[in-house]
């Protein structure tokens, strides 16, 4: 099986004119992961694949190209290939996508987190694939992540804590799937959310996909005080809601397991919630899975994984993508 | 949980991280401190947040190096050193971090421990059973034994309190300080003074507790914390009044212990350095002194002129001096402020008082002092600092008449008024993994100068030095960018680049240092600018280098006759 790299964007499997996460439109079949910026097409002349909320998301962020909407696990037949896709448990709308063809089978998983967020359609992965291109965003073994329900449980007892103090909490979290999830983990709490313009816009393609997100509204800077706020680092160092003195701040993000990330942001609360899934469950899919070759993207550590899948007898190679870091 | 538990201790610790407001962080620590019945836990309890695991002034190390530590914990994890640890440890920024994480995370290292909440107490002579043993395999084999009983948040801190490195947590000596204020409601300035006095906070702690501060007394032989200087932001103080200025001595700041026929010298370390200096030693037996201190500058001293540093260089770290080398480079001691005299310490009055003192036992005894000058205007403060400049001195002092002698720390009583040694054009060499706040970033860098056309190298550069501050973090992340493409070579945590981006480097001083292979290095380098403008072959040439070295040593200095920079009645 041909597995190559193109540029900085996507993979291609040549042999079979297939594209993963590709701009160009020189492939006859191009299929998207999910609705984040560095696997999107950046081309308005795409015609892609994709799930239809993350068709709805990439609409939300300005896709003006064609799509074609698939359904998970219906299976979509090429000449010479068939293709299906399986929920990701990354965000919303999130596939991995598994091609079959004579020369053996090929899952392509995008970004990908199990056990999978519960803001998304699940996670599920077919029995048998020869080829595993995955991602290793959270290479190394001192990446483990709690349970979500721990992570739930951390996340509604800050935000009621600091409204107890009479704080505003406000959670950074990257505006599209994780402002959502945490949306969602804090829907129990029934207090009035706002949230940035930016992951606003992406709320309601979660609640017509049946996830309950609460009460919220915009971000208003003059009702702000007393909300919980959502919004991302960036937005808050350009004046969100610097007017409410008295706030606590909590950043969400799997980057948030390492101490330096502390003083970096100066934030009060770091909670480890990743979209990703970590090392350990990375190893034991693998182990499951038995390919005969791993294809290691999305890592600035693929020797770590390279060494533990080598002590497996697992064959692996890495696949050197540019990554951006929008966890 | 028994409050002379270490799991306590490290408890409280990983609270007072997590807090932002320092006071709470103080009101944390307060709370912990006043938990503890026994005297003896509370001694322990602070010298481990405050000092690490022996007080400063035992000279007891544990003496346990991040190899050592960072070797045993990949064996205890069942992990490959090279393969593994090394790259978590660079991702994270911290080998201790790195540690506690994996400690945590990896099941055989979980099966491993079974945490037994070991006591201060407990943990104490493990440290000192460390200190007592000398090879890597020894040591070794107690920190193995010891994890087995920790949990992965005490090895954490058992390391970072054993490395005597900060714990990391926003909270430093001068936090407990104010935590044991605090907590056995003492003023703080009384705290302050007992913890400097006796040199031990654990000591500290229990005086405050058993309401017996007032037990802290100076003792004679005993380093007092050196008062720091801080750079003077710009030159615009808007009155001078309450200043008055000295030179500021390119040599090397020490204390003398005087009394009668006993002296001992401390560096501004604390170490003891009589040893390198017998003719001091000798100078002050001779003046048949009473009990005193004295805060000075050791400067090397010939021929009416103050000679520059690299020749004190030549007596530094030396344990017996040969009389060649003593007449070569004769050295003088140059006092500037007097601490104690007599029976009484004289740290906490005012400068103006303490100079008085200083001047009458410098005519007494024939002592050398700075000279100090009044100043009015900001005409005579450029005046005498291109004076200081033209004796061959760093620059000039500023300091406040009202205040008193601040033992420890740095503030703004003092300041400093320096013109930057030089600068250099160099090119980027090796980018090294930052730790901390810049845990994730390549934020240290190795840069070096053009050796081209030197035909004593076959090289095209050299490295003159490692500079990690005076860039912006907006330039460090174009840097980190940057660095992505230039990458030739990877060695654990350090980058080996393509020598592409120039770097504008200023420093204090040039040094001759044998051991490298420029044979010079730099005294403080940083960032003063990137220069995307110039290319590697327009960097400075080792020759370049040589040349403002040696116009350094044979720069004509300003004789001492007139307008000295020190008064020295012989």
């Amino acid at each position: 099986m041909n597995i190559t790299k193109a540029g900085y964007h996507g993979i291609l499997l040549p042999n079979l004119n297939i594209g993963f996460d590709y701009s160009g439109t020189d492939t006859q079949h191009t299929f998207i992961s999910h609705a984040h910026a560095d696997h999107m097409p950046r081309n308005r002349k795409s015609s892609v694949y994709c799930t239809s909320n993350t068709l709805k998301l990439m609409r939300r962020r300005g896709y003006k190209g064609e799509a074609t909407v698939l359904d998970f696990e219906e299976p979509f037949e090429t000449e010479n290939a068939r293709i299906t896709l399986y929920p990701a448990g990354h965000i919303l709308g999130s596939a991995m996508v598994y091609v079959e063809s004579e020369e053996g089978s090929v899952l392509y998983t995008g970004d990908y987190r199990t056990p999978p967020s519960p803001a998304t359609e699940g996670f599920a992965i077919p029995h048998q694939v020869d080829h595993f291109i995955t991602e290793a965003t959270f290479s190394l073994p001192i990446y483990r992540w709690d349970s979500h329900e721990e992570l739930g449980n951390e996340i509604r007892e800050f935000a009621q804590k600091t409204l107890a103090d009479n704080y505003t909490p406000v959670f950074l979290a990257y505006n599209l799937g994780k402002a959502q999830e945490v949306m969602h983990f804090l829907s129990p709490l029934n207090h009035p959310v706002q949230i940035h313009g930016a992951g606003y816009k992406m709320c309601d393609v979660y609640e017509e996909a049946g996830i309950d997100l609460g009460t919220y509204a915009t971000y208003n800077r003059g009702t702000c005080a007393g909300n919980i706020l959502i919004t991302t680092n960036s937005a808050l160092n350009n004046g969100f809601a610097s007017n409410v003195k008295k706030k606590r701040i909590a950043y969400c993000s799997g980057w948030a397991s390492r101490e330096a990330t502390r003083s970096q942001l100066t934030v009060h609360k770091l909670i480890p919630l990743s979209d990703h899934l970590d090392f350990f469950e990375l190893i034991r899919l693998c182990e499951r899975l038995e390919p005969q070759k791993v294809h290691i993207t999305h890592t600035p550590n693929a020797d770590v994984v390279q060494h533990y899948l080598d002590t497996r007898n697992i064959n692996s190679r890495f696949l050197d993508l540019e990554s951006e870091e929008d966890d | 949980m028994a409050t002379d538990s270490f799991q306590k201790l490290t408890e409280t610790a990983q609270a007072i991280k997590e807090t932002r407001s320092t006071n709470t962080k103080i009101a944390i620590c307060a709370d912990y401190f006043r938990s503890i019945p026994e005297d003896e836990n509370l001694r322990r309890a602070a010298q481990f947040l405050g000092e690490g695991a022996f007080s400063d002034l035992s000279g007891k190390r544990a003496s346990v190096g991040s190899r050592t530590y960072s070797t045993c914990a990949a064996n205890f994890c069942e992990i490959d050193y090279e393969k593994v640890f090394k790259p978590c440890k660079t991702a994270l920024g911290s080998a201790s971090e790195a540690i506690e994480k994996l400690m945590q995370n990896i099941d055989v290292a979980r099966r491993k421990r079974s945490p037994s909440q070991l006591s201060l107490k407990q943990v104490e002579e493990q440290y000192h059973k460390l200190s007592q043993l000398s090879s890597r395999a020894d040591k070794q084999e107690v920190l193995q034994n010891c994890w087995k009983k920790m949990t992965a948040l005490e090895i954490k801190y058992f390391i970072r309190i054993m490395s005597r490195g900060s714990l990391r947590i926003g909270f430093e000596t001068k936090s407990v300080v104010s935590a044991l204020s605090k907590a056995f409601k003492k003023k703080l300035e009384n705290v302050r003074y007992a913890h400097m006095i006796t040199g031990s906070i654990g000591n500290t702690a229990v005086l405050c507790k058993n309401n017996s501060l007032d037990q802290a007394s100076f003792k004679l032989f005993h380093p007092l914390s050196f008062m720091l200087a801080s750079p003077i932001e710009s030159r615009s103080i808007e009155n001078l009044d309450p200043y008055i200025a000295e030179e500021k001595f390119d040599g090397m700041r020490a204390q003398g212990h005087v009394k009668g026929e006993q002296v001992e010298l401390y560096s501004r370390d604390l170490n003891d350095i009589t040893h390198s200096f017998p003719e001091i030693v000798q100078f002050f037996t001779s003046r048949n002194l009473p009990a005193l201190v004295l805060d000075g500058e050791i400067c090397v001293y010939k021929d009416d002129e103050i000679l520059p540093f690299q020749l004190l260089q030549k007596r530094m770290g030396r344990k017996k001096p040969s009389q060649e080398v003593i007449q070569k480079y004769p050295v003088l001691f140059i006092a500037y402020d007097v601490l104690y005299h007599g029976k009484q310490p004289t740290f906490g009055h005012p400068l103006a008082k303490r100079r008085e003192l200083l001047v009458t036992l410098s005519k007494k005894y024939s002592l050398p002092i700075t000279n100090q000058f009044n100043v009015e205007t900001h005409a005579h403060v450029e005046e005498l600092f291109e004076r200081a400049l033209a004796h061959g001195n760093e620059g000039l002092m500023l300091k406040k008449k009202e205040s008193t002698y601040e033992y420890g720390q740095r503030r703004k009583s003092w300041l400093k008024v320096k013109r930057p040694g030089g600068t250099l054009d160099t090119v980027l060499m090796y980018a090294h993994a930052g730790s901390g706040r810049r845990g994730g970033y390549y934020s240290d860098f190795t840069l070096g100068i053009r050796v081209a056309e030197d035909e004593r190298y076959e090289e095209e550069f050299i490295p003159i030095g490692k500079a990690y501050g005076g860039y912006t973090d907006e330039e460090m992340k174009r840097l980190n960018k940057k660095i992505k493409d230039l990458t030739v070579e990877k060695y654990g945590p350090t980058l080996g680049l393509i020598p592409e981006i120039v770097v504008e480097l200023e420093f204090d001083d040039i040094q001759v240092n044998k051991r490298t292979k420029a044979n010079y290095t730099l005294r403080l380098p940083r960032f003063k600018a990137i220069r995307w403008d110039l290319a590697p072959t327009d960097a400075n040439t080792l020759k370049d280098v040589e040349r403002m070295y040696q116009q350094k040593i044979d720069r004509d200095r300003l004789k001492q006759k007139e307008n000295p920079s020190f008064v020295f009645h012989q």
